[in-house]
């Protein structure tokens, strides 16, 4: 029942997750975080086989970490994005692949330009404009489709997101409680209240 | 016991010397010189070939490969060129080693190598050799450290012109001992005491690539033994920027190509010449 | 195949070659990017397609990558379009017992110095090669794409000819496939040049 989404504005990416943690039919936790800040200017939202996701999302964070200090640059978004590609590609075929699906968002600081990458357990990659996983997709992906602007303003695009989470939380069986969300641009990783 | 501190590399002598890494850096500073400068909008390199002769086959030097690397100069990847000064045999593993780093990084994530870390990667491998003697690669976490113990460091000292979008065009050197150092502008090899002191004093900042290869050969012709610059002598490159992509792209001049800027600098043989002008 | 979507056509026409794909990337019946390419160039006048699984299409993409470089950077000369696709075949055969989800489709033009002459080859996703003197298909609208190709493709055509055949071809498969489609994009390689164009197709 975990749902994110992330869309893409003018010089900023939102990205959303749900907030639940859940055990069969039990909620077990309302204020478990999803979103990770990777970097500076870049984020991450993760869900899948509970366990591989905080796992894979750590590994990843202290990866991207190492490569800042040992290189005293970071990556751009669309490597990190890359290289995390990459490691969920190799893991799928390897003896215990890990099973995370992601968003990855990022403001590329050398070209000025928000980015986002649609990122499955398989290691498939997208460069996406808006992006949503889980069952929250089937409700999202149209509404963005009508309401999603590139260049829209941080409240347009606050708005249309949460036109997004009321949907979902309209026609999807079972409430998915609050929602984190964050937003990267130029001045770096922040959170919203919405 | 003169000789007791010389033979491995990997042993200090009682004043704190390693004498293989001299001995190494002595032979470059008799290698065929290598020249780079840092312009605002490209880098340029130039080397002296000291390998030429009548019976010289240098029919496939003539005709220019693909990219155009030649004997001292070569094109490590889309975004970096190398000049090396000392011993070719040693520059080819060096090279092949550095082009294998590039594409590694370019696999795993999908940008060419940031100009600085390839010149760490090589680093890494000739500090090796001052050391352990021999590479350890760290490719594969299982394999016991190899141990085998490596007889002399790299002969080789090179010159990178590089660019990638962190830091621009950038130029570095790099020695046997695996010392790196950025510049403006420097040189390696054969009379590189009178070539620094000449680029000290010419050099300017914000020079143009236009400027920058009137000085380098305006200096190249100063130190090289020859009185006469021509392809058979002279390798040459640039590196500058597409101006549509605003990609890097390296342009390693091929020996036609190499006359006929010397010949518009006015400083190449013409037919029936032979002193300089 | 069926999890993502996706399909490739290449065909030969006089003195050049096409290859298009289409620019669905789905999640089983969820259209999740409409830019996908599957695409890809490996040298000025070699074009490679990769359909299937696009978590494979992304590795081999950039696996190709890696060796045509260092095949350029070594030999000095840009690699020909025969002995890509035996790279491409070998590559895929090395994984024979747990293969990428991939069916390769290579098009390209032979150097200057052989000819410039039309190449076109699929493998299947173990690596089988299959040289065409038409076309080739592949992609989850494959059985569809034959027939249309049957039934337009001629003998030497034109490239701007070329172009018009490849496109209708795809353009009506795709239609009649699930799994594929969301316009597409052609690549018509001529000795001279090579002229790429996106098409918009039915966007539903």
């Amino acid at each position: 029942m975990e749902c994110s989404f992330a869309l893409t504005g003018k010089g900023y990416v939102l990205i959303a997750a749900d907030m639940t943690s859940a055990r069969s039919i039990v909620k077990m936790k309302h204020d478990e975080d999803k979103v990770k800040p990777l970097g500076p200017h870049l984020l991450m939202t993760y869900s899948g086989e509970p366990g591989d996701t905080v796992q894979f999302a750590e590994y990843v964070e202290r990866n991207l970490r190492l490569y800042q200090i040992r290189n005293h640059s970071v990556l751009r978004p669309h490597s990190a994005a890359s290289w995390i590609r990459r490691t969920l590609a190799d893991s799928l075929r390897s003896r215990s692949p890990y099973s995370v699906n992601l968003l990855v968002g990022g403001y590329d600081v050398s070209e000025h330009e928000p980015h986002l990458y649609w990122i499955d357990y398989l290691g498939t990659m997208a460069t996406v404009p808006f992006a949503a996983h889980g069952y929250g997709s089937y409700f999202a992906l149209s509404l963005l489709d009508r309401y999603h602007n590139p260049s829209a303003s941080l409240e347009e695009g606050i708005e249309t997101l949460k036109r997004c989470i009321d949907e979902v939380q309209k026609r999807l069986i079972i409430g998915l409680g609050k929602f984190k969300v964050r937003v990267v641009d130029k001045d770096g990783v922040r959170e919203i209240e919405i | 016991m003169a000789r007791r501190y010389d033979s491995r590399t990997t042993i200090f002598s009682p004043e704190g010397r390693l004498y293989q890494i001299e001995y190494a850096m002595e032979a470059i500073s008799h290698a065929g010189t290598v020249l780079g400068v840092l312009a605002k909008d490209g880098v340029v390199l130039a080397a002296e070939k000291k390998v030429t002769g009548k019976l010289l086959d240098l029919s496939s030097v003539k005709e220019g490969g693909y990219g155009g690397s030649g004997e001292k100069i070569f094109l490590l990847n889309r975004n970096v060129i190398a000049g090396v000064a000392g011993f070719s045999a040693d520059a080819n593993s060096l090279i092949n080693y550095s082009r294998q780093s590039a594409q590694r990084h370019l696999f795993s994530y999908n940008e060419d190598i940031p100009v600085e870390q390839l010149v760490q990667r090589l680093c890494d491998l000739k500090q090796g050799y001052t050391q352990y003697g021999g590479a350890f690669i760290p490719l594969c976490v299982t394999s016991s450290l190899h141990m085998a113990t490596g007889l002399r460091p790299f002969g080789v000292s090179l010159l990178y012109a590089g660019y990638d979008p962190h830091y621009q065009f950038q130029l570095y050197h790099s020695d046997p001992s695996g010392n790196y150092s950025g510049w403006k502008a420097t040189c390696i090899g054969a009379n590189n005491g009178t070539a620094q002191s000449l680029l000290k004093q010419e050099y300017k900042e914000d020079i143009s690539v236009e400027d920058a290869i009137d000085l380098v050969i305006r200096v190249m012709s100063k130190t090289m033994d020859s009185t006469t610059l021509s392809s058979e002598k002279l390798e040459f490159a640039t590196l500058k920027l597409d101006e549509t992509t605003r990609q890097p792209v390296a342009k390693i001049y091929r020996p036609a190509d190499v006359d006929a800027l010397l010949a518009k600098q006015g400083i190449g043989k013409k037919d029936g010449d032979v002193e300089m002008k | 195949m069926e999890l993502n979507g996706g399909s490739v056509v290449a065909m030969v026409g006089k003195n050049c070659v096409a290859i298009a794909s289409d620019l669905r990337l789905g999640n089983q019946a969820l259209t999740v990017a409409t830019n996908f390419e599957k695409v890809f160039p490996v040298t000025d006048r070699i074009y490679l397609g990769l359909p299937g699984l696009a978590t494979d299409v992304a590795t081999l993409r950039e696996r190709f990558r890696y060796r045509v470089n260092m095949y350029t950077i070594k030999e000095e000369r840009e690699i020909e379009p025969e002995t890509f696709a035996h790279l491409v075949s070998s590559t895929l055969y090395e994984k024979r017992f747990g293969p990428y989800f991939i069916e390769p489709v290579v098009a390209g033009l032979t150097s200057p110095e052989r000819g410039s002459k039309p190449f076109i080859a699929a493998t299947d996703l173990i690596g089988c090669l299959n040289f065409a003197k038409d076309f080739v298909v592949c992609g989850t609208a494959s059985s569809k794409l034959f027939g249309v190709a049957e039934g337009l493709w001629e003998p030497d055509l034109e490239p701007d000819e070329l172009f018009e055949t490849i496109s209708q071809t795809l353009l009506n498969a795709v239609d009649r496939d699930a799994f594929s489609g969301w316009g597409a994009i052609v690549h018509v390689i001529t000795p001279e040049k090579v002229v790429t164009r996106t098409l918009k197709g039915r966007m539903d």
